[in-house]
């Protein structure tokens, strides 16, 4: 898919399905959000969509940081946690090393 | 494990390596007239060619245009055998890398899909070489049905009925067999995971794949996507297929591509055809595309894309396969003309089935020569049949010449080129 060959209203439009999308617990649907739109967002020069790109840009960029704040806080506090747990600590476990 | 017919498709399906679709562009000889020729036996002239109009303009600039489009062809040509072996390379390696790290894939086991039911745990070779051959039948009957199936549905515009049962296999393909090689390789390497996190990852590895393969995506990402698939199948295809019989349906499966897409009523060929008389590109989750996208110069004024780019690599993609309004200026100053150029397109059986050969050769070989042999065999092949499709410019077999370099260099590296490196070593005689 070529952003080149899409007219604007085309690219506002995708941009923000993308980035709604990515209110279905999927930062990386932001996260290509962010690096696809990123050129059209603050390199190109201004067109009458941009600053809407801008915003859902920026909007998926925040939700991502937020993302991967949880998921990096909460895979530390599993691998720091996850002997001293127990059962829990195994039922939580998709693989358990020897 | 039983492995349901809805993965089917995507290995039974379009083996062959299609050319850009232009079907208005005439041949891209130097010389041309811009008639399609009559006398190619195929009344499509799928070219992929530039129509550099009879430039008017001097009349001692033509023959420079001649000799410069010559050279442009050329260089085209190379581009795209790049733009093909990138890919391909990538499949095998992520499925060389998986075999050789993470023993799962490897290791024996008593589970064989239903498509080959006879075990090959016989005493005897015969038993076992008449079982690998019962196996393959069994394997390429099935194969040509689901492909009649899908040809029949595709005539009769079955179009929902494809798209559900493409997407069921991509469902199964991107989210439980990710889940499972996911789990393998936290094994292996002996990580603690936890159920939540996994969820995550493979919910987002999944919908994003669902995303940009079968709807909008960034061309690259999808690229990624196909390439991972297509190790994903190959990798239960080594894992599942007994030895001889994997051995032995490779090189069926090549005759069968040969005759699918060549011979007049070969299923793949009238899906091809169909594809290019209504004027369709074919569903994109069974195809790889490189599509590129070639401005020479100054931009037409009518295109919102950036002028004076020399050469840019952008994703042209899925409405590629229309005929693309293919700008042929006639105006006197050469830099006015906007070329494009489709791209090449490779089924992803084919990825599948190359990484299968390599992959075998890497789980079940000697050591790496015989995996670089074959590695190298394949590539080989891939040239030689993209070279056939600059000359034919019509959908071809990309499997027979591949397979058939990459059985042979197995089988002769495995048992003459090995020892004999092996024997050289062991008395320190260097050649």
């Amino acid at each position: 898919m070529n952003l080149e060959r899409l007219p604007n209203e085309e690219k506002l439009g995708l941009c923000s399905k993308y980035y709604l999308g990515g209110f279905a617990f999927l930062p990386f649907l932001w996260l290509v959000n962010v690096v696809w739109f990123f050129q059209e967002a603050f390199v190109k020069p201004a067109f009458t969509e941009q600053l809407q790109i801008k915003t859902y840009v920026k909007r998926s960029a925040l939700g991502l940081l937020l993302w991967v704040a949880i998921l990096t806080t909460w895979i530390t506090i599993f691998q720091h946690f996850r002997a001293e747990w127990g059962e829990v600590g195994d039922y939580l476990s998709f693989t358990i090393p020897l | 494990m039983n492995v349901s017919d809805s993965d089917d498709d995507l290995y039974n399906e379009r083996t062959a390596l299609v050319p850009a679709e232009n079907p208005t562009v005439p041949s891209y000889r130097p010389d041309a007239d811009f008639s399609p020729p009559e006398d190619t036996p195929t009344a499509r002239v799928a070219a992929r060619g530039r129509p550099r109009p009879g430039v008017a303009g001097g009349g001692g600039s033509d023959q420079e245009a001649d000799a410069e489009e010559e050279e442009l062809t050329l260089k085209y040509g190379a581009k795209h055998v790049i733009m093909l072996f990138v890919p391909v390379t990538l499949c095998m390696v992520v499925v060389v890398a998986t075999i050789k790290s993470v023993s799962f894939y490897t290791e024996k086991t008593d589970q064989q899909l239903i498509y080959t039911p006879f075990t090959e745990n016989t005493s005897s070779v015969g038993r076992r070489l008449l079982n690998s051959v019962l196996n393959t039948i069994i394997m390429i009957s099935v194969i040509v049905v689901m492909t009649i199936f899908l040809v029949v549905l595709y005539k009769y515009r079955c179009y929902k009925f494809i798209h559900g049962w493409l997407i069921l296999s991509s469902l199964m393909l991107l989210f439980w067999f990710s889940f499972m090689y996911l789990g393998e390789v936290f094994k292996t390497y002996n990580l603690a995971m936890d159920y939540p996190t996994v969820a995550m990852m493979i919910w987002n590895f999944g919908a994003v794949g669902m995303i940009c393969i079968h709807w909008k995506g960034p061309l690259q990402l999808q690229q990624a996507y196909l390439i991972l698939i297509s190790a994903l199948m190959a990798l239960v295809f080594i894992k599942y297929l007994p030895e001889w019989s994997a051995w032995v349906i490779l090189g069926a499966i090549s005759v069968y591509d040969l005759v699918a897409v060549l011979s007049p009523k070969g299923p793949l060929r009238m899906l091809v055809e169909t594809a290019q008389e209504r004027n369709e590109p074919i569903f994109p989750a069974l195809i790889y595309s490189s599509a590129m996208m070639w401005t020479v110069g100054m931009a037409s004024p009518a295109d919102p894309a950036d002028a004076q780019r020399s050469e840019t690599d952008e994703e042209a993609e899925q409405n590629g396969l229309r005929a693309e309004p293919h700008s042929r200026r006639q105006t006197a100053p050469p830099e006015d003309e906007l070329e494009e150029d489709r791209g090449v397109k490779l089924g992803l059986g084919d990825f599948i089935f190359y990484s299968v050969l390599v992959g075998k050769a890497a789980a079940t070989g000697g050591d790496w020569n015989t995996t670089l042999a074959c590695f190298v065999a394949i590539l080989i092949g891939l040239c030689l049949t993209l070279l056939l499709l600059a000359i034919f410019k019509k959908a071809l077999p990309a499997l027979p010449i591949s397979i058939t370099f990459g059985l042979v260099f197995y089988f002769s590296t495995d048992f003459l080129v090995q020892p004999f490196m092996d024997n050289l070593a062991a008395h320190q005689f260097y050649i």
